[in-house]
C-alpha cells in the first residue's frame, strides 16, 4: 500500500442551512481544494445518509461534481448510516493507498433541519432493525438510554458523568466558530438546580435534554492525496496511518454482553494495529458523542481507558482541552453538532486541524497523533482512524 | 386469538435465532432458509428498559415504555413495556398485540407487563 496524506481540508459552519444539500457538500470542498491549492481531483466521494428520503434528491454526488467543476471525474455517494463520514474516508484512503487514484476529494454533507426534529428522529431510526426494533417505536435515543441504564448499573456511572461530558463539550464548542452550539451550560443549570428538571427534561430515561447531540445540518472535506501530490502542497503533513472497521448485529439484543461495544474495540483495534501505534500513543481524540453515555463509552473501547472507568477519567479532568488526552476539543457531536454523514469527516477536519496546530483557543499542546471514531447505527458498524503529524 | 412471535432454528447446528438471518451465526453453513420456526416464549425477565418521551408522529401517546427482557429459553427481544414502575430483573409477560399503525399497515409485536 502507498501512503496517504491529507492535502486540504474544508468546512461549513454546524447549524440551520437554508442551502440547497448539494451546496452544503460542495462549499466545504471548495474550501479543502484551496487549503490544498489544488484544482484537480480524480475522484469525489460524497458521504451521506439522507438526501433521499429527507431532503428528495438521489444520486447527490453526480450533482456535486458538476457543480464543481470536476467533471468528468469519478463521484459516487457513500451512505453508511452515522458512519457515512469516515467509510467515505476509507474507501478514498483504499482508492490513494491501491495506486487507483492519486487525489480523492471527500465531502459529507447532511440537511436535517429540513424536517421537524420527530421527523429527523424517525429518519435516523431507520437504521434499526425494521421488524425487531423499528416497528416498535425504538429509536437511536431510546436505544442509548437502555444500554445507559445496563452501564449506570454495572459500572456505578451516574446521571452527573452524563452531564460532565455535556458541560465539556458545550463549553469547548464555545471555542470553535464552526459549532451549533454556543451556549455555555453548568452541572447547576441542568442537574442540581431547582430549574433543572424544567431546563432539561428525560428525553429517553434516564437520558435527559441535554444528553443528546442536537439536529444540525452541515458539511466538511477531507482531501487525500499520495506522496507524490502531498510534495507539491505547502501545508503541514498530516498522514492517514490507519483505518479500521468493524460490525456488529443488527438488531442490539442479539449481543452477547449487553455493555460491549465490540464493533469500535475491533475497529479502533485494526486503526492502531495499521498504524502501528497503540491508544497510549493518542494526544487528541474526537469520539462520538451523539449521546454522552458514548464518548465515556467509546473512550474505554478503543482502549483510552479500561473499560468501566471512562468516568473516573473524565471526572478526574483528563479528558478536558488541557488534560492528558483531550476529547472532542471541537465540542463533539454534543456540541459542534451531528449533520450524520457529515460528522465522520468533520472529526478528521478537527483532527487535522489540531494536528496542524491551527485550532485557536481550542488548540490542544502539541498533538503529535489524533484518532477518530464515527459510530454507525447503535454501535453495529464503526470506522476509526488514526492521523499522524509527520516532520514540516 | 393467541398470536406469536417466531425464532429461528438453524437445521445444521440447532441454534436459536431471533430475529431471522439468512445464515446461522454459530454454524454458517445453511442453504437456502434452512431453519425451523420455533414460538419464543413469552416470559423472561426484564433486562433493561427505558421510558421514551419524543415519539414519532404515528404514536399517538405521550410517553411509551420499550425494554429488552431475556426469555426462558435464553434468546432477548426488544419489546414495548406497559409496567408502571420497572424494574431490571423483574419477572414480565409478553402478549403479540398491534404495537405500530401506518396509514396502510398494522404492525405486530411483543408487549410486556408485569408478570
Ligand atoms: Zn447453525
Amino acid at each position: 500500500m502507498r501512503d496517504v496524506y491529507v492535502g486540504g481540508i474544508g468546512i461549513t459552519t454546524f447549524t440551520r442551512l437554508e442551502y440547497p444539500l448539494s451546496e452544503i457538500a460542495a462549499y466545504p470542498a471548495m474550501m479543502a481544494l484551496k487549503d490544498a491549492g489544488i484544482r484537480d481531483v480524480d475522484h469525489l466521494y460524497v458521504a451521506n445518509m439522507g438526501s433521499a428520503r429527507v431532503n428528495h434528491q438521489t444520486a447527490l454526488a453526480s450533482a456535486v461534481v458538476d457543480s464543481l467543476s470536476l467533471t468528468p471525474a469519478g463521484a459516487a455517494v457513500i451512505e453508511n448510516g452515522p458512519a457515512s463520514g469516515a467509510s467515505a474516508l476509507k474507501a478514498g484512503f483504499a482508492a490513494v493507498a491501491s495506486g487507483l487514484h492519486d487525489v480523492v476529494l471527500v465531502s459529507g454533507a447532511e440537511r436535517m433541519r429540513e424536517v421537524n426534529n420527530l421527523e429527523a428522529t424517525d429518519f435516523v431510526a431507520t437504521l434499526t432493525h425494521p421488524l425487531a426494533e423499528y416497528i416498535y417505536g425504538v429509536t437511536l435515543p431510546s436505544h442509548a438510554a437502555m444500554f445507559t441504564r445496563l452501564y449506570m448499573e454495572k459500572y456505578g456511572l451516574t446521571e452527573r458523568h452524563l452531564a460532565m461530558v455535556a458541560v465539556k463539550n458545550q463549553n469547548n464548542a464555545m471555542l470553535n466558530e464552526f459549532a451549533h452550539l454556543h451556549q455555555p451550560i453548568t452541572i447547576e443549570g441542568i442537574l442540581d438546580s431547582p430549574e433543572a428538571m424544567t431546563n432539561n427534561p428525560y428525553v429517553a430515561e434516564p437520558l435527559r435534554f441535554f444528553d443528546a447531540c442536537p439536529v444540525s445540518d452541515g458539511g466538511a472535506a477531507v482531501i487525500l492525496v499520495s506522496d507524490d501530490v502531498a510534495k507539491t502542497i505547502d501545508r503541514p503533513l498530516i498522514r492517514l496511518a490507519g483505518v479500521g472497521q468493524a460490525t456488529d448485529t443488527h438488531a442490539v439484543h442479539e449481543r452477547e454482553e449487553p455493555t460491549d461495544l465490540l464493533a469500535v474495540r475491533r475497529a479502533a483495534a485494526q486503526s492502531f494495529e495499521m498504524a502501528g501505534l497503540r491508544p497510549e500513543d493518542v494526544d487528541v481524540a474526537e469520539l462520538h458523542d451523539a449521546f454522552t453515555i458514548l464518548e465515556i463509552v467509546e473512550s474505554e473501547e478503543v482502549g483510552f481507558f479500561p473499560k468501566g472507568e471512562g468516568h473516573v477519567a473524565l471526572e478526574k479532568g483528563e479528558t478536558a482541552i488541557d488534560g492528558s488526552l483531550p476529547i472532542n476539543p471541537s465540542g463533539g457531536l454534543k456540541g459542534k453538532g451531528h449533520p450524520v454523514g457529515a460528522t465522520g469527516v468533520a472529526q478528521a477536519h478537527e483532527i487535522v486541524t489540531q494536528l496542524r496546530g491551527e485550532a485557536g483557543d481550542r488548540q490542544v499542546d502539541g498533538p503529535q497523533v489524533g484518532f477518530t471514531c464515527n459510530f454507525g447505527g447503535f454501535g453495529n458498524n464503526v470506522v476509526c482512524l488514526t492521523f499522524v503529524r509527520e516532520g514540516r | 386469538m393467541i398470536r406469536d412471535i417466531y425464532a429461528y432454528r438453524c437445521r445444521k447446528c440447532g441454534r436459536l435465532h431471533y430475529p431471522f438471518r439468512m445464515v446461522c451465526k454459530e454454524c454458517r453453513q445453511n442453504d437456502f432458509f434452512d431453519f425451523d420456526l420455533v414460538p419464543l416464549p413469552k416470559t423472561g425477565k426484564l433486562l433493561t428498559f427505558t421510558k421514551v418521551y419524543n415519539l414519532p408522529a404515528e404514536f399517538e401517546v405521550p410517553t411509551l415504555g420499550l425494554g429488552i427482557v431475556e426469555l426462558e429459553n435464553g434468546l432477548r427481544i426488544t419489546g414495548q413495556l406497559e409496567v408502571d414502575d420497572p424494574r431490571i430483573g423483574m419477572a414480565v409477560r409478553g402478549e403479540v398485540k398491534p404495537v405500530r399503525k401506518s396509514a396502510y399497515d398494522t404492525f405486530y409485536g411483543m408487549v410486556f407487563r408485569a408478570g
